[in-house]
């Protein structure tokens, strides 16, 4: 357990919220950058502590749990702050992501750089929160207070169509997390608990189950709402748009961290609260992910020319391996949901970063018109297929323990969605290395021979290297180390759900 | 120290050498180089160590648990693992000293040696691994390196394309061997390789067959069989020492190695395809050979060739071979007796191959060689060990190895038996064609003509290999580090004996003969020159896969991904999403059209309203 003199959940997410409000008030330039990075080291920091903390065999319950009043007690509202084995790892990828993106966006001399950081601080504090609340109204309240600032971010800060991806960003994500708000509030009102606790709650819930078709229509709304949020085929056009357009770090965030709210809702709240609603879903769902986001998104992305295009894309087909595992509705299934949520948004962060640092090279996001950096620019190179070998699920990274957890649950869900859904490694390998050779290898074409005599590109610099470091670093970690997660992530879902194939949560039902 | 720290420390070693010479050593060549070849001299000695020590194995640990579902990361040190032990650890630290010759120049060294390091790594999980999920780990993480050195020289787009093709290739293969580890994981409860053994119960009629099938998937990609066999010849874009090393001697031969951990998983109908999927890619890959200019290309299908004959004896003799009335797996023998033997003589051959290269400044074309006999004599006199070997001259390893598959073939179906002696004259005939032509006749080249021979760093690796190319057939070598798996080598006895003795010198006399005979010293191919249109038959059989491929992605996979686009962009983004935005748009105008400001506007639509709510007071609606 933790030795800290404070609560580490609360001041992770005070931190940053309080350094964007100095900002704000109008702190001085200097000052504030100064302070930023305190804004963005100290919840990486107190996440790390929280992880290396974490009781041996916990998970199962909540631990570093604390509880403020809201003065809303009467609505069953208050501050309730911990983490079980499912909301460790986010809480640390949030913690890291959000150092990585903090560390390059102050590096990144954009326009306005002050309210650009209050907006990132923001964002973080927001991401902090929404992983570290056990309350369901303060989980959507921080996911809200993270969201909010995207819109800005990509609106302002954004680079070409930035206002109309910031409308459709808008609508797409206003869209999805109302969906989401009737149906948490639903499960709310219905279950009668008056709380809007998970414990309280799933408590409740599993003493007096709501009715089948209730469920059926709960999860419905959960399962559409939080799929819209992370880009669930049809409803993904919003995700290589917003992210082509957003500013590198908000793209970080978003994309890293933010889009894995709506995962993190299905798995600790819709699947454990309404067994029977998902087990009448799992069809649509799994259809839907196989062959929507991994099978067509997958060949679209291999037609894209556009690299920050290919990467929101690459990021869209492989949600759809985190919807399949969630379909399988067993531990196993959840588990590697949570192992790949927590790859793909160090994966995708990383990718999105040296997206931006390959652009400052080349000043083009063209495939078409790149080709041969690597002789110019040996360690982006290597960074940058690293983070591809990463995102198709190279053994050695974490991407592949969420990848293989996820066939290997899937395959007693359906075995042909399984063969499909295994087929998406080769075209992931595909894109990702296809892409990798057009940037870096070969010889480099006319046009970028004319940029780069123009503007002699620098290999990566340290203040570009860091926050890649950081990101590099614990991928290897997890691909190297998996049981660091997959022991606590073992203990939260497997008391509750029983071995794969039975469905979560029935046998205790007494149903 | 126990065995299994020992075997820790051979896994290890070369990890930990790969990450310093990432994080410290980019620049450092000559401290990275020092670094990776110290670990390959030591890794071999522990490795020598551990196979001659006797101590055989297993040890585990978890990796990563989800409920019942646990992967592990063990070792599995029998007799079979130590033979791949000693042909990885033994030839891969020759290569390893060959390379600091060969790469000398290299401005890239660190990350060259890195490369190998990661490669030495990945291949020794292959070879330790106790379960099917850890060898799918380091499966892939070969693929991994084998890009890695592929591409070694990026800035070409050949080999960039290269290094590209081999990793998606695998991949193919990769897909049914993960799909095959998955259903053996669901049928069997188990993938760990020893308890396998224990409990195989067969699984039903269509997972028995299945389960193999889709494993052998694995081999056919990483071994490059028909028909995957595309990225091998491609992928001798990487440096002369990669080639021999990891597209020669070590991974390609994975498959072979991976198909005999597994070979408790095999039933008589999936052996039956594995043998004909081998036997045709020899008899393939050796058509093929005979057309080659490139040095390093004619030894890339004589690869391929000698690959699908490790295959095709497997497939042969496994499982139901009968020996004094005892049923041995005799195809696991054969094949791993061949698979030393070959990484033997091939290593030999390629780095002979890398020596020629080098004295001619990096001159590949065997036309413009000639006469380097004189000039690089060492060179000559091991590449002669080699080619000795490999045509199967009587008394060299080659000879040995290719005796037992052709006893089995010749025991078990006529037809395979007749195409692998088909192959074995094909073999030894354009084997003698590379032969004269680069070490006889004139010189025809500039470079060739200013030759010169290797420095000791690249001709001990050759000696060396030279010695055992001729002397791995004997019992004395290969039985001391096979154990118990030279127990499985079929020999032949009686009439059989004689039979396979006058074929296979047969063969190997018609083959070398008549290459001798027929090639001249000259500049171009003589083939081409008198048979025009066996040639060009030879070449567009050579050809067909990859174009057929080539129009498959560029013109099948590449339009299908863009009309997906298109339609995305068109249906999804552009007219529904789009549409709806509209329809909002056009109730906002709707709206807007009632209140535009005018007076009489104004009147009408209270004069309509007025209307309205008569007639519904009215009844009349």
């Amino acid at each position: 357990m933790s030795q800290l003199p404070f609560d580490p959940l609360f001041v992770s997410i005070a931190t940053p919220l309080a350094v964007a409000l100095a900002i704000a008030f109008g702190l001085p330039k200097r000052y504030s950058v100064k302070l930023a990075y305190v804004g963005f080291a100290v919840p990486a920091l107190l996440a790390l502590h929280c992880w290396y903390h974490f009781p041996a065999g916990a998970g199962a319950d909540y631990v570093f749990a604390t509880q403020y009043s809201t003065g809303l007690a009467s609505l069953g509202i208050s501050l309730k702050l911990g983490l079980n084995g499912i909301a460790l790892p986010l809480f640390v990828l949030a913690g890291l992501v959000g150092l990585a993106a903090g560390l390059y966006a102050i590096q990144s001399q954009a326009e306005r750089l002050k309210h650009y950081l209050m907006l990132l601080l923001i964002m973080q504090g927001g991401l902090m929160g929404v992983f570290a609340s056990v309350d369901i109204f303060f989980f959507y309240f921080f996911h809200e207070l993270a969201l909010i600032p995207t819109f800005i971010m990509v609106g302002v800060w954004g680079g070409r169509d930035r206002n109309y991806a910031a409308m459709k960003l808008t609508i797409y994500l206003t869209l999805g997390a109302m969906l989401s708000l009737i149906g948490l509030i639903a499960i709310y009102v219905k279950s009668g608990a008056n709380s809007f606790d998970l414990v309280t709650l799933r408590h409740t819930l599993v003493a007096t189950p709501l009715a089948g078709g209730l469920q059926k229509h709960l999860f419905g709304l959960l399962m559409f709402g939080f799929g819209i949020l992370v880009s669930l085929w049809p409803f993904h056009t919003w995700a290589p748009l917003g992210y082509g357009a957003a500013p590198s770090s908000a793209a970080m965030l978003h994309a890293g961290v933010l889009k894995k709210f709506g995962l993190y809702g299905l798995i600790q709240i819709a699947l454990p609260l309404l067994p029977l609603g998902a087990s009448q879903w799992t069809t649509v769902l799994a259809g839907l992910a196989v062959f929507g986001n991994i099978l067509v998104v997958g060949f679209i992305t291999m037609a894209q020319r556009d690299l920050k295009q290919m990467v929101g894309y690459s990021s869209v087909m492989h949600m759809g391996y985190a919807f399949l595992g969630i379909a399988c509705l067993s531990s196993l299934g959840a588990g590697g949901v949570v192992l790949l949520m927590v790859a793909h948004g160090l994966s995708v962060a990383l990718l999105f970063l040296l997206t931006t640092s390959i652009h400052h090279r080349t000043h083009t996001f063209d495939l078409n018109e790149m080709g041969g950096l690597a002789q110019k620019t040996p360690v982006l190179a290597a960074f940058f297929v690293a983070a591809t070998l990463a995102s198709i699920g190279l053994p050695g990274f974490a991407n592949f323990w969420g990848e293989l957890t996820i066939f290997v649950a899937a395959w007693t869900y359906s075995k042909v969605l399984t063969a499909c859904a295994v087929g998406g490694i080769i075209i992931s390998a595909v894109y990702g290395l296809r892409t990798a050779a057009r940037v870096f290898f070969g010889t480099p074409t006319e046009e970028l021979a004319r940029v780069t005599a123009a503007h002699p590109p620098a290999d990566l610099r340290w203040s570009e290297k860091l926050p890649a470091i950081i990101l590099l670093a614990a991928l290897l970690f997890i691909g190297f180390w998996p049981k660091s997660l997959s022991t606590p992530l073992n203990a939260a879902l497997h008391p509750a759900w029983p071995a794969p194939g039975a469905l979560p949560l029935q046998t205790t039902s007494g149903k | 120290m126990t065995p299994v720290t020992q075997a820790l420390l051979v896994l290890l070693l070369p990890l930990v050498s790969a990450a310093v010479i990432a994080l410290f050593l980019r620049r450092q060549g000559g401290i990275a180089t020092l670094v990776s070849v110290s670990v390959a001299a030591a890794l071999a000695a522990v490795s020598l160590n551990l196979i001659l020590g006797g101590e055989r194995f297993t040890a585990s640990m978890e990796w990563l648990r989800f409920g019942n579902f646990a992967v592990s990361l063990g070792f599995k040190f029998d007799d079979l693992a130590a033979v791949m032990l000693f042909v990885v650890s033994f030839v891969g630290f020759f290569i390893h000293l060959f390379s600091t010759g060969y790469m000398r120049e290299d401005a890239a060294r660190g990350r060259y040696f890195g490369g190998l390091s990661i490669f030495m790594f990945a291949m020794l999980g292959i070879v330790f691994a106790d379960n099917l999920f850890m060898m799918f780990i380091f499966w892939e993480l070969v693929g991994f390196s084998s890009y890695l050195l592929i591409g070694h020289w990026h800035e070409r787009q050949s080999a960039s394309d290269a290094a590209k093709k081999a990793f998606i290739v695998n991949r193919v293969g990769d897909f049914g061997f993960l799909l095959g580890i998955l259903m053996c994981y669901w049928v069997h409860g188990t993938v760990n390789l020893t308890e396998l053994g224990a409990t195989h119960d067969g699984g039903g009629i269509i997972y028995s067959r299945l389960i193999p099938l889709l494993l052998f998937c694995g081999a056919i990609g990483k071994s490059a069989m028909m028909p995957l066999q595309v990225w091998l010849p491609d992928a001798m874009e990487g440096p002369t020492p990669v080639s021999a090393l990891i597209h020669a001697a070590t991974m390609v031969a994975a498959g072979i190695y991976m198909l005999c951990r597994i070979e408790v998983l095999m039933v008589p109908d999936a052996l039956q395809v594995i043998m004909w999927v081998g036997t045709t890619t020899a008899l393939y890959a050796a058509l093929c050979a005979i057309v080659q200019r490139d040095i390093k290309k004619v030894l890339a299908y004589s690869t391929l060739s000698q690959l699908g004959y490790m295959v095709a004896a497997f497939g042969l003799g496994s499982s139901s071979f009968e020996l004094n009335g005892v049923a041995i797996a005799a195809g696991v023998g054969a094949a791993m007796f061949h698979l030393t033997t070959h990484a033997f003589f091939k290593a030999l051959l390629f780095l002979g191959s890398g020596s020629v290269i080098h004295g001619c400044q990096h001159e590949q074309d065997i036309f413009k060689m000639g006469g380097l006999k004189s000039k690089m004599p060492l060179t000559f006199w091991t590449f002669t060990i080699g080619v000795a070997a490999i045509i199967g001259m009587p008394g060299f390893a080659g000879f040995f190895s290719k005796d037992a598959i052709l006893l089995l073939a010749l025991q078990k179906n006529p037809a395979v038996f007749a195409i692998l002696a088909l192959t074995a004259v094909l073999t030894a005939f354009y084997m003698v064609r590379m032969w004269k032509l680069v070490f006889f006749g004139a010189t025809r080249s500039e470079h060739a003509a200013h030759a010169h021979e290797s420095g000791f760093s690249m001709t001990l690796p050759l000696i060396v290999l030279a010695v055992l190319s001729a002397v791995g057939g004997y019992s004395g070598i290969f039985g001391r580090i096979a154990g118990s798996v030279a127990y499985l080598v079929p020999h032949a006895e009686g009439a059989d004996h004689t039979t396979i003795l006058i074929v296979s010198l047969a063969v190997m006399i018609v083959g070398a003969g008549s290459a001798w005979w027929f090639y001249k010293s000259d500049a171009t191919d003589t083939l081409e020159a008198k048979s025009r249109g066996l040639f060009r038959g030879l070449t567009v059989l050579k050809e067909s896969f990859d174009v057929l491929y080539d129009y498959y992605v560029a013109k099948v996979q590449q339009r299908f991904a863009m009309l997906l686009n298109f339609l995305e962009q068109i249906f999804l983004a552009g007219l529904i999403i789009r549409g709806c935005a509209g329809l909002v748009g056009l109730m906002g105008l709707g709206g807007r059209a009632l209140h535009v400001g005018s007076l009489h506007a104004y009147v009408y639509w209270f004069l309509f309203g007025l209307v309205l709510l008569w007639a519904y007071a009215a009844g009349v609606f």
